[in-house]
This record gives C-alpha cells, sequence and structure tokens, in this order.
C-alpha cells in the first residue's frame, strides 16, 4: 500500500504567503530570588563550583602547552588543547538543565561540556549507582588509580575519576576513558551521559540526530544534544541533519507511539569565532544564527538566542527546549552567545580580533558575574567564594600530578604488543538475532514479492543444467532481500533507510515488498541527505540499535565522505572497543550513466582502516556475506554491482542456501582450478575472467580464478597458495588502476610468493579516466578480451597470440600525462 | 470487440514479468486507465491499467506465473 500524502494543485497554487515568528533574543531575566527557589542555594553554589573546575582544568592545560608548567609540575603536552575559556557558562548552564542519563555530543571544543556533565551527573547520582559505573569501567582500573595516586585530594571519588579519566584521556595514557586513543578531541564516557565530542566541526549534528531516533524508537525519556559551535552553521551536515530530525515523515505517516520527532537540540555554543573568521558579518549569511531555525521547519526549530555568559538563562532556555523535545514536538535549536577568552588553539597570536574587544568581554566574565552576583544575593559569602576557588586549584592540581607522572599512568604498551592499536579496530563480535518482532505488518510468508522469490529455483540452473532466467531463479538481488529482510524480521533493533527504500523498495528493488511487512519507524524513505544517512546511522547504532542504511550509487559516498571515513570508520578504535557501530552500508556500483554514476570506489573504502569491505559476486555470497555483516557488531560497507542484480547462482550446487547462512569473511572462493594462471577477480570482474579462462583454454592455458569476496579482511592464504603452484599472477577488478587495492594485493603477493613467481603480476582495471557512458562502458571496465590480452602478452608472449582489446599502452608515458 | 491487455516493453534488458496479483476477477466491469493486473519483472512491480472500458472476458496467465514481454495477459471485452 502506497503512502497517501496528496498533493492538490489547487492548494499548491493558491496565493498564500509564508509566514515566520518572532525569534527571541536574550528574553530571558535575571531572577536571582526566583533561581534561589527553583534551583536551591547549594545548586547554585555548585554551579560556581563546577565552572570553577572546568576553567582551572583548562588553565592548566594552557599553562602546559605556553609554558610546560603548571603549579610547579613540569610537562611538555604535546596534543592539541582547544580551549573554552569564557564559555563556562553555556556547558554548565546546559548539563543543569540535564538528567543524567540525557546525552551530550561534544563540540570540536568540548572539554568543557563533558567535565560539566559529569560533574552534574555525579551530583545527581546515588553512592551506590555511581560505585557501580566506577568500578565497572575498565574493571575498576581507572577509580583503583584514583584511589592509590590521588586519594580524597582529587576532590569526592566521583569527581576525582571523572577528572583523571578526562585528563589521562587528553594526555593519551591508558588510564584515559578510552585508553587515549581518543584524546582530547575525541573523549567521552557515557555512564555520565557524556557522548563523543569531535574533531571534525559540526560532526556530532547527525550522530546526535540517530542517538535521539534510537531513544525516540525505545520509549526512552532522554534527550540529545548536538553540542555544536557557530562555525559549524557553515557545514552541510549541520543542515541536513536539521531537515533529517524535523523530517514530515514522523508525524505524517510513523505510528504511535513512534509518531515523534527524534528528541535533538542543536545547542550552538556561538562564540562568535571559527577558528579565526568571524561568522556574524563576514563568513556567514545570518546576522543572528537563531535565524536559521526559521528556514528548517514551521516550527522554526523554536529557536532562540540566549546569554551564554549566564549559566542561569542557559538552563532555563535548556530546561523549556528539553520539555519541548520530550513531548515529541523537537527538534530544537539554541544559540548561546558567549565569548572565547582563549585562542582558538594555543598557536592562535589572536590576528583576527582586537585588544579593545577582547578587554570589553572581560567584563562579561561568566565565573567572575556569577560570583559577584552569588556574593550580592547572599548565596554564598565572598570568604566562601575564595575558599572554594582555592579548593578547586587543589583538586586540579592532585589529579594533575598523578596523571603526569609516567610510571603512575603510562601510555598503552605497544612496545609488547605493536599491533595493539590495530587489534582495536574491529570487536568480531556476532550477534544471532532471535525469535521474531513484534512489530511486523503482515507475516513475511504472506508477501507477495517473498512469494515470487519463494517460488523460485534455488539453483540456476534447471534439470538439464541449462541456465534459468533471473524470473525463473533465485537471483543476487533475491539473496539479498532474503538476508536483510531474515534480519528486520528478527531483530527489531534494526533500521533500515536511505533514498526510496521504503515504496519504491530502494532504487534496484531490494527492498522490494518489505514496506508491506516492515513499520514506518523502521524501514522510511530518507533525505536526499547522504551525509546524514551516515551519520545518523553512526548515532543510531552507538546508542544501542543497529542500522542497515544505503547510499544508492557508490559514487555518492562523496558526499558523506566525513561520515563514513572519520565517523564510521573510526569510533570504535578511537574509543578503544568501547563504541559498537553495527552499521551495514550498501552502495552500488552502476553502469550506463557515465562518469558520476559507475564508479568502483572499493579500493577508496579499502583504503582507509576501519572498515569491514565486500563485494560478492554471486547469490550465495551475496546472501551469506549479508547476513555476516548484519549479524556483525562491526561496521560494513557493502559494494553491489548493478551488473549482478540479476545473476543466478551457477556456483553452489544447491542453489542459494534457504533461511540462514553466514559466510565467514575473509576467505576467497576458488571458481576455477587452473595450473598456469592465477587471476584473483574482485567483484563482477568474476564473470568476464571465466569468459577468458573458457578462451585461454582454447590456447593450452588453464587459468585458476579466485574471487576476493570480501577486501577488509583479506584472505592472502589461498591466493599465495595459488600463485605459489600457478607462479603467475593477474588481478581483475573495475576500480581505476591508479591507487587500487589490486596494487597493495600485487606487491604483497610478491613479496610472499617471489620465489616461486615466473613474472611480475599485472593488474588490470579500469583504466585512470572517467567512466564514458553505457555504449563506450566495454573500453572502460576490463572485458574478457582485456584480460585474455595481458595474460598471453604478458605471461605467454611466446604463444605470439594477437591483442584484441584496446589497452596497449605505454604505463609511463601515460603516467608522464597525468593520465 | 475484443481488447487484449498486453504486457508492455520493461526495458531494455527484461524480456520476462510475473503475474503478482490480478486485481479485477473475469466477469468484472473495468474502466480505462483502472488497474486490473500488477506484475513484477526482477526489480519493480508494475501496475497494469485496462486499456479500454469493458468486461474482463478472460484471464490467460494465472496469478504467479510467468509470462513474456507482449504477451497476451486477459482480455476486456
Amino acid at each position: 500500500m502506497p503512502k497517501q500524502i496528496p498533493i492538490d494543485p489547487g492548494q499548491t497554487y493558491a496565493a498564500d504567503t509564508v509566514r515566520f515568528a518572532d525569534i527571541p533574543v536574550h528574553a530571558y531575566r535575571s531572577d536571582l530570588a526566583g533561581e534561589r527557589d527553583r534551583w536551591g542555594d547549594d545548586r547554585l553554589r555548585r554551579a560556581l563550583r563546577d565552572m570553577m573546575i572546568v576553567r582551572e582544568f583548562e588553565s592548566m592545560l594552557h599553562a602546559f602547552k605556553s609554558t610546560g608548567a603548571y603549579r610547579g609540575i613540569e610537562y611538555v603536552y604535546k596534543g592539541p588543547a582547544h580551549l573554552s575559556v569564557g564559555q563556562e557558562a553555556a556547558a554548565v548552564g546546559s548539563a543543569m538543565a540535564l538528567a543524567p542519563h540525557d546525552q551530550i555530543f561534544g563540540s570540536h571544543r568540548s572539554h568543557g561540556e563533558m567535565i560539566a556533565k559529569g560533574l552534574a551527573a555525579i551530583a545527581a547520582m546515588d553512592a551506590g549507582a555511581l560505585a557501580a559505573i566506577t568500578g565497572k569501567h575498565d574493571d575498576g582500573r581507572l577509580a583503583r588509580f584514583v584511589a592509590d595516586h590521588i586519594g580524597d585530594a582529587g576532590g569526592s571519588a566521583g569527581e576525582a575519576f571523572l577528572l583523571t579519566g578526562v585528563l589521562a584521556e587528553i594526555f593519551m595514557r591508558d588510564a584515559g576513558f578510552n585508553r587515549g586513543m581518543g584524546g582530547s578531541m575525541h573523549a567521552f564516557f557515557t555512564p555520565f551521559g557524556a557522548y563523543p565530542n569531535n574533531a571534525i566541526v559540526g560532526g556530532s549534528s547527525g550522530i546526535a540526530v540517530g542517538a535521539a531516533l534510537r531513544a525516540q524508537l525505545t520509549g526512552s525519556d532522554a534527550v540529545v544534544l548536538a553540542n555544536l559551535g557557530d562555525g559549524s552553521t557553515g557545514c552541510g551536515l549541520i543542515w541536513e541533519s536539521m531537515n533529517f530530525a524535523g523530517m514530515g515523515q514522523f508525524r505524517t505517516l510513523w505510528q504511535p507511539p513512534f509518531d515523534r520527532h527524534p528528541p535533538v537540540l542543536f545547542c550552538f555554543t556561538n562564540n562568535f569565532y571559527a577558528m579565526g573568521g568571524q561568522t556574524r558579518g563576514e563568513t556567514m549569511a545570518w546576522d543572528r544564527l537563531s535565524r536559521i531555525g526559521a528556514g528548517v521547519g514551521p516550527a522554526q526549530l523554536h529557536a532562540e538566542t540566549v546569554d551564554g555568559s549566564n549559566p542561569l538563562a542557559v538552563a532555563d532556555a535548556v530546561g523549556r527546549k528539553t520539555r519541548i523535545l520530550r513531548a515529541g514536538e523537537g527538534p530544537a535549536l539554541l544559540d548561546i552567545e558567549c565569548y572565547r577568552y582563549s585562542g582558538h588553539s594555543t598557536t592562535d597570536t589572536n590576528a583576527y580580533r582586537s585588544r579593545d574587544e577582547m578587554k570589553a568581554w572581560q567584563a562579561h566574565d561568566p565565573i567572575a558575574r556569577f560570583r559577584a552576583r552569588l556574593v550580592e544575593g547572599g548565596v554564598i559569602t565572598a570568604e566562601e567564594a575564595a575558599a572554594l576557588e582555592e579548593a578547586v586549584g587543589a583538586q586540579i592540581e592532585a589529579v594533575t600530578r598523578a596523571v603526569v607522572d609516567r610510571q603512575k599512568a603510562p601510555a598503552i604498551d605497544i612496545k609488547s604488543n605493536p599491533a595493539i592499536i590495530g587489534e582495536m579496530t574491529f570487536n568480531g563480535e556476532t550477534v544471532a538475532p532471535t525469535g521474531r518482532a513484534g512489530d511486523l505488518l503482515i507475516d513475511p510468508a504472506d508477501s507477495k514479492a517473498m512469494q515470487s522469490i519463494a517460488r523460485k529455483s534455488r539453483s540456476g540452473f534447471d534439470a538439464e543444467g541449462g541456465l534459468l532466467s533471473p524470473m525463473r531463479a533465485v537471483t543476487l538481488r533475491d539473496a539479498l532481500s532474503e538476508a536483510i529482510l531474515h534480519h528486520l524480521v528478527h531483530d527489531e533493533s534494526l533500521i533500515a533507510y536511505g533514498e526510496e527504500c521504503r515504496d519504491w523498495g530502494g532504487a534496484f528493488g531490494v527492498h522490494r515488498g518489505f514496506a508491506d511487512i516492515i513499520p514506518y519507524h523502521r524501514l522510511f524513505n530518507s533525505p536526499i541527505s547522504e551525509a546524514a544517512i551516515v551519520s545518523t546511522a553512526v548515532g543510531y547504532a552507538l546508542a544501542g540499535g543497529r542500522a542497515l542504511v544505503e547510499l544508492m550509487y557508490a559514487d555518492f559516498i562523496g558526499r558523506a565522505g566525513d561520515e563514513i571515513f572519520n565517523q564510521l570508520a573510526k569510533w570504535q578504535a578511537m574509543s578503544a572497543g568501547e563504541l559498537r557501530l553495527p552499521v551495514v552500508l550498501r552502495a552500488s556500483v552502476g553502469s550506463k550513466y557515465g562518469a558520476q554514476h559507475s564508479q568502483d570506489w572499493s579500493s577508496l573504502v579499502t583504503h582507509v582502516p576501519g572498515l569491514r569491505v565486500i563485494y560478492p559476486a554471486t547469490p550465495a555470497d551475496a546472501k551469506g556475506l549479508m547476513m555476516t555483516a548484519l549479524a556483525g557488531n562491526d561496521p560494513t560497507m557493502v559494494f553491489e554491482s548493478q551488473r549482478l542484480y540479476d545473476r543466478v547462482e551457477t556456483f553452489e550446487a544447491g542453489g542459494v542456501p534457504e533461511g540462514v547462512h553466514g559466510l565467514e569473511f575473509g576467505t576467497a572462493a576458488l571458481r576455477r582450478a587452473g595450473d598456469d594462471v592465477t587471476i584473483l577477480t574482485i567483484g563482477p570482474s568474476l564473470y568476464p575472467a571465466l569468459d577468458a579462462a573458457d578462451e585461454l583454454s582454447s590456447h593450452g592455458l588453464e587459468a585458476e580464478i579466485i574471487d576476493a569476496r570480501t577486501l577488509v579482511p583479506f584472505d592472502y592464504a589461498t591466493l599465495v597458495g595459488s600463485v605459489k603452484k600457478t607462479g603467475r599472477l593477474i588481478i581483475v577488478s573495475e576500480a581505476v588502476e591508479r591507487g587500487s587495492f589490486a596494487n597493495t594485493i600485487a606487491a604483497n603477493v610478491t613479496r610472499l610468493a617471489f620465489a616461486d613467481m615466473k613474472a611480475a603480476p599485472v593488474v588490470l582495471g579500469a583504466p585512470n579516466w572517467i567512466a564514458p557512458g553505457a555504449d563506450m562502458e566495454d573500453s572502460y571496465a576490463p572485458q574478457p578480451h582485456d584480460i585474455c590480452d595481458a595474460i598471453l602478452g604478458d605471461f605467454f608472449a611466446e604463444k605470439r597470440v594477437n591483442r584484441r582489446g584496446l589497452r596497449d599502452w605505454d604505463i609511463i608515458d601515460m603516467a608522464k600525462r597525468g593520465i | 470487440m475484443a481488447t487484449e491487455i498486453l504486457v508492455p516493453q520493461l526495458g531494455n534488458e527484461v524480456t520476462e514479468a510475473e503475474i503478482t496479483e490480478w486485481v479485477a476477477g473475469v466477469g468484472d466491469e473495468v474502466s480505462s486507465g483502472e488497474v486490473v493486473v500488477v506484475i513484477s519483472t526482477t526489480k519493480a512491480a508494475l501496475e497494469i491499467e485496462a486499456p479500454t472500458d469493458g468486461t474482463l472476458s478472460e484471464i490467460r496467465v494465472d496469478e504467479g506465473e510467468l509470462t513474456e514481454v507482449g504477451a497476451v495477459l486477459g482480455v476486456i471485452e
């Protein structure tokens, strides 16, 4: 049943006006008496103290960076220090309004955000819950480190744990929250609701939306803050993310209780400078950052500009927005204006702003002002405030003294295990789905699309050995459908989305019929927002869900470059294995359309560590590899050749296995045995290689064909075994030859089997230029005659067979000409 | 006058289709443009509309069966 959101031409063309509501700017009115009633004096004093802790912590980092010493402790800190001195009220005010289980995703400048959230969570937790968290983390090692080396000097056990975990992380030590793998710019500790901060400007926006989607689908009342800077309003991802969180379908198409918006607050700490570029007046079009809310949807993201130098103004605004979010009426946006006194980084000479301006803002120092107000209002005495400041200094000093000591707090031991960082890339876990989702719209057995597949032959051959048509035998497309549907039907934590994923069934029909079975909240059409598609999947997964998302064409990987290469590929290792990212990302390799729709970018994705990369060429493999991908807890990129969607199974004797069928990654398949030459194929190149092997037989040569199946992990053992037998290797793929992963394989096999090789290996890929359109495509993707030319020409020149293909160019000359 | 319901040309490489569902039954009055049968190719489902007003007098290919581009699915009189 297709969706019904009719577009009425009469209504569409009726004269009308698009109206905007006013956006409040600094509407908060200070009322200390009211705030004392609301928060209590103790909480107000803690807010002051929390700001002092953040300030002292960052001043310590600044001291190390600028002078190499802090309070007599000498230490050379080589890492980055993007400090937020002057922004403490934004961080502490936000945290005041949040519950421990509410989540913040950090900005580029987020030490303060994380510390403030942690301090607020610790204060709100009872001792038992806190002890359970500190005792569980890293098997209690950090808690013991604090007890042994810092003790009471670091403040309460919870505070000392937090500050030590953050500082050790910044100093890249094993005792850090993420064993030093995240460092200053990627630190987090989820039990306190402090989720990853992000070194990529705006990087948290889509991840936060994904985490909010997870909260929405699990019925959690948690809200999610995407902490961002004003500079990120120039990044495409934040616009994609705001739109994604505001999609109309949440209200028009999703069924109760899911018919609400993901509870996400786009929380901009607006310090007026994006590094050195001045946002208002120079690099942005907006005059007030909050204006951008008006462009996103009729609710205008409930946008407001608030005073970021006053923690109570921030707490008031964040509190009001969280109530909107918990009611499902989000997303929301806050523009929190405050001034960064510290430079962007420690190499900043403030060349972009005047001394007069910096001086003028000193009068708005959030800590000095709040302290004065509390003293004036009788919440704290001047002496008590001074004692508080001194105690905070001693607390930070005690933590710092313990953490700088490399004897007490060493880095991870790379010498005793040189691959220790590499081993954090993947967890290798498998989670077999059990039971059946309770939210299915119909029994999958009643689906017309599934019945159609069920009528087909599992094998691609009929009883007489004739090849069956793709309407009569299970195709690679059908095999993918079976694998995906099995997981959607048996795993309610799995959601699937991408462009045209629902009614259309995916641009290439892999999701065909799923819309009859899977409800909207687990299968939906996404906007054409590749960056947000991947980014939200990352957030959904690291918040505990599982996501299968689709980019339609592999060429669109470019649109999601950061999200694939810096987020999806990195967070498992940057968290030292703490986070799991069960995301399966599908992309098809096209044909016919030419340069922007026909590229095999499997080499590009393989180049960046952190993703499992698979490229099935047969229906049985497609099913087996997809099932393994979906059952795994590691991020996986699946390449699918559009030319192969209609392929039937011609290798497995029993055809495409029915039911659950997992295929281990990193196991190459022997497709044809031979003694004279080994042909390694990647993806669809298997089929021209088989045709080439038939032709080579007529020349008295028997080729052995090995199908790589997966590129990460890769099976060298099978390949090297074959090359040692044949002595010759050609690798065929549709990736362009320059920089192709095939060259890496060729180089490694040469090292591993050199003594047995009779010739240098040959890499046959696409030439180093654009993919031409359909009529010229056979000059681009390697054809059987190209494979024969390469083998007969390079390995068996004595046979003097005439070349039939076009590839007879001079590598040196071509390279000199840049092609 | 009898009008045949034909399997349309479905793309360069598509030669076969499966009958997913007959929306109209034999004897039903149908009007031009009304969906009478849904067919599927390897990639997508396609709704076939009645080419003319009349009565569906004959179904030549049953649900679940395969047919080819250009074949007669049914007849409207």
